[in-house]
């Protein structure tokens, strides 16, 4: 039976082409902006690392000023000073850990025929591969060692391996940066976590950083601060080692720890960690540590921009014109059936069976225009990505969830739109229209 | 076969009452031909509709195959008119998109019969109204006693026990409508109880008995082939 309700769904559809055209039409106009809007939403609120979310966690800690709090109403600043940062590293209290910072400056190619070039680098210890599982297309991270020695190792990501060496196996090659060679140790595959996490204070959605070094490195080749520096009060000395010294904050700290015994464990090492700087005359305001986890890092950060979700909540109400406009469409489009309708009931049609035979004509309606709903959306996002160019680049792409999404979000609106005209249709009394054709 | 005691229809709206049939009360047996006659607005259409289940009514009582089918619920009847009445309307109200074929499978889909009985019954209803070498045409290539032919294939589709029939000649000029009124005749003789409701005097005067039905009731009673006339029950 369900063959024959499809054929007389597209036979419907084909006798009132422009009345079946324009509901396809005003589904797909709602699924192609819900979608557009959804899928920026969907990739903002991503967890780009799921499944270690729980074990990953970020440090924060109180050092500021005794009169105002770093951020309202009373939470610590974002990111750490490099004392803190470093002590935390030195003490191995975790399983992994990694304290980090953004840095940069000019790649110099060992091929005489590729210009120097800016490239951020990221300042880390080895733990951030094996924590953030970063997937290695050639070599390795280097060891621990190098990160106390600070040794001039680098790992590139794939897309700068692909400009300085065309894309070969660069391990053991040399990369002159801000003026002293390093050896390429490895090179990491496709890795684009959206967003950031491990770094939100600038471009959430941006690409990673092209050259991962050890951060000790920032000392010995007093390499500058990227990303933001926030200070409660001015350096106490003079220079590079006085800003090392300094409350200044411009550091992340992320600590593996596998259960909640091992986090409690963390949480009251840092609260010694902080007691003990308070002998030492830091950390003037009371105990406020933070260990967020991935997740609840994304959600303090507020990642999910505010008027990207106005703008998805306008595009459901849009889709609720739209669907509202449907109903409107399909209730002259099956009144006009009134006759065939009446004449199945006198034949002998239940209204179920009726109900049946209108509710498949409506979800191939809401497949259809799901559907085409679908191609609007790729243009939707499309469009986004020119107006907003690299920003907008990794927000702006369909999965197949989304697909998905789409197709069940149109079949299942315009199913529950469909209801009131399908009811009415259902209803007609037979009599009425049989003596009127 | 057919048997209705005092039945009553009132249409209520907010500022009238209509009493479109009063105490109708009629027995139709197994392979009767009946037409009923009447004059415009007398209950003749709104008689069918009851007989065909398609309308309730305010009071009464109708037996069908002897079954009472006063109270049975909505699908109920739906089953009754789909497993034992078969329709003809004056304006033929096939489904233009459809071919003959489809058209004459409609009833059937309701039936829950196999493809393959489908088919036989199908071709061979089209057969028996002389329009099975144009199964794949729409109704709209037909002529009008074409399309009637149609129609009735369509109700004798899923063998009924009796035809009803309103104004089936309607819509026809003279020659078609006799064409169509033999095919009647014919099934008729095969054993299928017909009702047929008609202005035409001379139509209704080929039928086995004649109804008259005149404001709301049955006036008066024609045994047609024995032309003896008698009072009637409601009288």
């Amino acid at each position: 039976m369900m063959s024959y309700y499809l054929r007389l769904a597209f036979i419907s559809m084909r006798r009132n082409p422009v009345l079946s055209s324009l509901m396809v039409l005003a589904i797909a106009l709602g699924i192609g902006a819900c979608m557009t809007t959804i899928t920026v939403n969907y990739l903002m609120s991503n967890n780009p690392i799921k499944h270690k979310s729980d074990v990953l966690f970020h440090v924060q800690l109180d050092n500021w000023g005794p009169f105002e709090a770093a951020v309202d109403p009373n939470d610590p600043p974002y990111q750490l000073t490099w004392t803190d940062a470093t002590n935390l590293q030195q003490a191995q209290q975790g399983i992994r850990q990694a304290a980090m910072a953004k840095s940069g400056g000019v790649v110099e190619p060992a091929d005489p025929n590729i210009k120097p070039f800016q490239a951020g680098y990221r300042l880390t210890y080895s733990d951030f591969f094996s924590m953030f599982d970063v997937p290695f297309l050639y070599g390795s991270a280097w060891d621990k060692q190098a990160d106390e020695n600070a040794r001039h190792l680098v790992v590139l990501t794939k897309e700068i391996n692909e400009t300085l060496f065309g894309g070969k196996n660069s391990v053991g090659q040399s990369v002159t940066l801000s003026g002293e060679v390093f050896t390429i140790v490895g090179v990491i595959a496709e890795w684009h976590p959206i967003p950031k996490f491990y770094d939100l204070n600038n471009d959430d959605f941006g690409r990673p950083s092209e050259l991962f070094i050890p951060l000790q490195l920032k000392r010995t080749m007093k390499l500058p601060s990227w990303g933001n520096v926030n200070c409660w009060k001015s350096p106490d000395e003079e220079g590079f080692e006085g800003f090392l010294n300094s409350e200044c904050v411009n550091f992340q700290f992320w600590v593996e720890l596998d259960n909640p015994a091992e986090r409690s464990d963390y949480a009251l090492f840092l609260d010694n960690y902080v007691n003990s700087q308070k002998e030492l005359g830091r950390f003037p305001r009371p105990l406020n540590n933070r260990l967020n986890n991935v997740q609840q890092w994304l959600e303090y950060n507020e990642v999910v921009a505010d008027d990207a979700q106005i703008m998805m909540w306008l595009s459901l109400m849009f889709l609720a014109v739209c669907l509202l406009n449907t109903i409107g469409l399909m209730l002259s489009k099956f009144m006009g059936k009134s006759s065939e309708i009446g004449l199945r009931r006198a034949v002998g049609a239940t209204k179920g069976d009726l109900f049946i035979q209108h509710t498949v004509e409506t979800a191939c309606i809401g497949v259809a225009g799901g559907l085409l709903g679908l191609g609007f959306s790729f243009f939707g996002l499309q469009g986004l990505r020119a107006l907003y160019g690299e920003f907008a680049h990794k927000l702006t792409s369909l999965d197949m969830n989304m697909a998905i999404l789409a197709v069940v979000i149109a079949l299942v609106s315009t199913i529950l739109a469909g209801l009131y005209p399908t009811w009415r249709a259902c209803s007609i009394a037979p009599a009425s229209q049989l003596k009127s054709q | 076969m057919l048997k209705m005691e005092n039945i009553a229809k009132v249409y209520r709206t907010d500022v009238v009452e209509t009493h479109a049939l009063k105490e109708f009360s009629l027995e139709v047996n197994e392979g009767d031909f009946v037409a009923v006659t009447g004059p415009s607005g007398s209950g003749k259409t709104t008689f069918l509709n009851i007989a065909g289940l398609l309308e309730t009514y305010s009071a009464g009582r109708y037996f069908l195959d002897g079954n009472d089918v006063s109270g049975i619920s909505d699908a109920a009847r739906s089953r009754v008119r789909n497993e034992k009445i078969g329709f003809i309307f004056q304006g033929f109200n096939l489904i233009p998109d459809l071919s003959l074929f489809d058209n004459v499978d409609v009833p059937l889909r309701y039936r829950g019969f196999s493809s393959k009985e489908r088919k036989q019954r199908i071709e061979q209803s089209l057969d028996t109204v002389g329009l099975s070498n144009r199964m794949r045409h729409l109704p709209a290539q037909l002529s009008g006693g074409q399309q009637q032919r149609v129609a009735i294939a369509r109700a004798l589709a899923g063998s009924p026990r009796f035809l009803l029939a309103d104004e089936p000649t309607g819509n026809l000029d003279s020659k078609m409508a006799n064409s169509v009124m033999t095919l009647l005749q014919e099934i008729n003789q095969q054993g299928t109880t017909i009702v047929m409701v008609t202005h035409d005097p001379g139509l209704a005067a080929q039928a086995k008995r004649n109804i008259h039905v005149r404001d709301g009731q049955v006036s008066e009673l024609h045994e047609v082939n024995t032309e003896h006339t008698r009072d009637v029950v409601n009288g």
